[in-house]
Parts: structure tokens; sequence; C-alpha cells
């Protein structure tokens, strides 16, 4: 997770989109404008006793002055949407990130098939309200118990036309993900919901051979690593080939170091971004709180992240 | 908050960098400065918040503020930053692209920069090693900041090469009070 400025912002609106799901919409207290996004983003709400949850924003991106969440409550979870639902009311406070987007539209597709499960439906409106501005092609497909139990309906019915497909549980109507669409080079699916659908939309489609840039799952990794326990591997010097040994109490960094190579470093948090360095093969463990998801593919921070077995830096 | 809670500062002249600075004369004399913002944020990655006054603690901090608190991003390090500065011409000049380290001007407002104090007619660079008071509150120079990428991505700007060496100033407090917007800023020594 890189580092997001937290706002403590204003619910200006607290809205019961079903008997189960909370609609907000923030407000900064003193800034019109907002910290820009694109659909398909999150935002990270703070709770009071540090624990941090992510909700998808459902807005407009193109308005700036406001953000828009819904929260489903869940008896079951480990109570950040309780209490969001006994807490958040129109006049209170919510410390809420900047967005950050690792669920985008692709910018190359000409067809865009959405497909939301419930509350999952989120960042999925959000991703029609852009394709709908831009007069793009689409499809948004609504699945949930009944239309009583479907979040934000009337603004995703209002939104999408007859671009919408319902499919309600209690109407005796479920999605058969083998018939979503044809595939064609230039179609793009999204999925984001309960788990027993997003693996039923991806195992079809994987089935029917469509390249998995093309399919897109929405989840979001947990963020805490309270349980992390380091291990130790080995990284090799690109330019030199040698190979060093990073026991499991030592930092890459430090490893690096003791033997001579030369690295900026500064907070030996995760955080500056100061020890920077690219890698090739290998699987990372990125534990730092400053690389972009982007840069994480040939990028890490050696002061906190470490490597599954063996990983060779671009040094 | 009790002492024992309280986070480790590396006393100013204690600093790596303060303590040699502290015995090579030199440096500006006879500027009078003031302070335009004060800002503090009650944890790490908070928004910034403006106040109009501020109660400064010798050895600790700016009341309500992160690294008072211990919650600030950098707290579990030790170092010197009871209070920092920054100079409002090195904001200007960036906000002119001046040198053109950016694509374009970029525009750092006084809440953006996490600096606590914005000051104008203060010669920060010439500070390491040496004392100077902001209204009743006086300050000694540690160390000169130095820009993070954790405030790039904060910002979401490119902000870390442009303010490289202007980047203002670490202080701790040698002598605590209360510090107002339009206070004085002058050499003590």
């Amino acid at each position: 997770m890189s580092a997001r400025l937290v706002m403590k912002l204003q619910v200006a609106a607290a809205v019961a989109t079903t008997p189960d799901v909370l609609h907000l919409t923030l407000v900064h207290p003193r800034r019109p404008e907002l910290p820009a996004w694109t659909a398909g983003a999150h935002v990270d709400l703070r709770l009071p006793d540090g624990r941090v949850r992510q909700y998808s924003l459902c807005g407009d991106p193109a308005d700036r002055g406001r953000y828009e969440i819904a929260i489903k409550r869940e008896e079951a979870g480990r109570g950040g949407s309780a209490w969001a639902h006994g807490n958040l009311g129109v006049g209170s406070v919510a410390d809420v990130s900047a967005p950050r987007n690792n669920f985008p539209l692709a910018p190359a597709a000409r067809r865009h098939i959405l497909v939301a499960g419930g509350i999952g439906v989120t960042p999925l409106l959000a991703m029609a309200r852009t394709l709908a501005a831009d007069r793009a092609e689409f499809a948004l497909h609504v699945c949930a118990r009944s239309a009583a139990d479907a979040p934000l309906l009337a603004d995703v019915r209002a939104l999408c036309g007859d671009r919408l497909q319902v499919w309600f549980a209690d109407d005796g109507r479920r999605l058969d993900p083998t018939r979503l669409c044809d595939f064609t080079v230039d179609t793009h699916v999204y999925a984001c919901g309960p788990r027993r659908l997003t693996d039923a939309v991806q195992s079809a489609l994987d089935a029917q051979g469509w390249p998995p840039e093309q399919v897109h799952v929405e989840h979001f990794a947990p963020l805490s690593d309270e349980t992390f326990k380091p291990e130790p591997f080995e990284a090799r010097i690109a330019s030199t080939g040698a190979l060093l040994h990073v026991p499991a109490d030592r930092s890459l960094l430090d490893v690096l170091r003791e033997h001579g190579v030369s690295q900026p470093a500064s907070c030996e948090l995760g955080v500056c971004g100061a020890c920077e360095c690219g890698y090739r093969d290998g699987t990372v463990i990125h534990r730092d709180a400053v690389l972009s998801v982007g840069k994480r593919r040939d990028r890490m921070t050696p002061c906190v992240s470490r490597a599954q077995g063996s990983v060779t830096l671009d040094l | 908050m009790t002492d024992a809670s309280a986070p480790r500062m590396v006393e100013a002249f204690a600093h790596p960098a303060g303590s040699i600075a502290v015995g090579v004369p030199g440096g500006a004399v006879g500027w009078r400065g003031s302070l335009l913002n004060i800002h503090t944020a009650s944890a790490a990655s908070y928004e910034m918040e403006e106040r109009a006054e501020a109660r400064c603690v010798a050895g600790r901090g700016i009341e309500g503020d992160r690294y008072y608190l211990g919650s600030g991003t950098y707290s579990p390090k030790p170092d010197t930053r009871e209070v920092t500065l920054i100079e409002q011409e090195a904001l200007d000049a960036i906000n002119r692209n001046d040198p053109p380290l950016q694509s374009g001007p970029l525009h750092i407002a006084p809440i953006d920069h996490r600096r606590n104090l914005t000051v104008r007619g203060v010669p920060l660079n010439h500070l390491v090693g040496r004392r100077f008071r902001v209204g009743e509150v006086i300050l000694r120079g540690g160390r000169l900041n130095f820009p993070c990428k954790y405030l790039e991505e904060l910002l979401g700007q490119p902000v870390y090469l442009p303010l490289y060496n202007r980047s203002g100033l670490n202080c701790g407090i040698e002598r605590g009070g209360i510090i107002r917007v339009g206070d004085t800023i002058e050499m003590v020594d």
C-alpha cells in the first residue's frame, strides 16, 4: 500500500439504499475539491481503533466535490461495517484516505461487460458512469436476491437503462457466466462481488479461452501483516552475479551494505522510497508503503521488502 | 501521555549535523523574518490543519502534532524533528518552476508541504547549529530537512527533486511557549 493522504471528511448524506446497505456522501469541510480519482478506485476508511477498511467509490468520477461509498452491514464481519452503520450519520466525521485504483477500466477496450454481485456493484457503478459519459459500449449485470436487496438499484437503472440486466434469485433468474458475452479481442469483463460469483465468472471465461488480461476481478489484499514471519532468501546482483544470503532476522538493505553494494537509504521503514531498486525474476514480498502497484512489478524497497526463495536485483 | 511514552528526540545540537555546525562560524545575521503559517497533523498521513497559534514544549514538539504525539511517519526513528520549518521563498521558487526541474510550475501550498512552520525572510539553510527565536519560543537548528518520496506519494505531485536543498530545517525547542501567526523571527546569539 503506498502512502495516501488521510482527510477528515464530513458525512453530507446517509441513506439506507437497502435494509443493510448504507450509502454515504462525503465532503471536505474546507476544500471544495477532493483528490481526483478514476472509476474502479477505492478509499480507506480508518476506524477509531486504528483498523482500516476499503470501500469502492460509487459516485461520479467527474464530480470532484464529493465521494460516495456504500457500506454493507456484515454481521459476521470484523466489526468495521457495524461501526460505520452505528456511527456515520449526517454531520459526523469519517477519516478517509485519498483514492487508489487497483481495478481500472482497460483504456484499449471497445466493449465493457460489468458483472456485479450484491454490494460489488459499487466500483462497477462508477465505471458505468464513466462509460456512459464517454458513450462507450457496455453492459452491466446485477445479481442479487431480489430488487429490494440490490444496492443503489435506482441509480443503476436510471444510468444504464436497457444496458442493465438484473438477475434476482427470488425471481428464479440466475446469471449463467458461460453465456455472458461472445469473445472479441477488444471486449473486457470486470467482476466484483462474492467470491463464488467472481470465481464462476473467472473459470467460465478461462474455459472459453479468454486471455487473462481481458478479465478483471476486484479483490482487496489484506493490509495488515502483523502475522508476517520473515524467511531467509537469496539475492543475486545482476551486474556482478554475486549471490547474497539474507537471513530471516536481517533486511536485504543491511546485507547489501555489508557486501559493499551502496544504496541510498533514509527512513528504513518502507515509507520514504530512497532505497528503491529494480528487480527481475523472483517473487518479491512487498512490505513498503510507498511503491504503487504498477511499480511493484519491477521495483522493490530493500529496507523492508523480501523475496520468496530468491530474487535478482538490477544493481 | 507520560514522559516514558514520549517519542525519543535527538537534541538539536547533539545531532551529527548540528553538533558540527555549532562550532563553525558563519551565516547570515541581522535579518528579521516572520511566521506566516502554523500547521500540525494529529497522525501520520493525516491532512495538515492550520492553526492560529500553538504551544511549543521544550524537548518534545508542538502540542497536537504527530511528532509531539509519537504518531508520525518517522517517529520510530529517533531524530531532531520537534519543529520543522520551510521558507515561503522556496515554495515561491518551486511554484514558478525555478530552476526548471519540473515539467511546469507546481503549486505547493502551506497546507501541503507537511512542515510545521512556513516562514518568510528567514535564511533557514544558515541556521543549523544556531539559536533563533519565534515570538517567545527559542529554537535550535539541528539539521537541514531532506525531501522524501513519501511526500511525493501523498501529494501525487513530483516534489522530491524540486525540494532538494531547500526543504527547510528541523529544530529542537530550547525554550517553550506559545507561537502565533505573525510572530517575529530573529537570531538570539
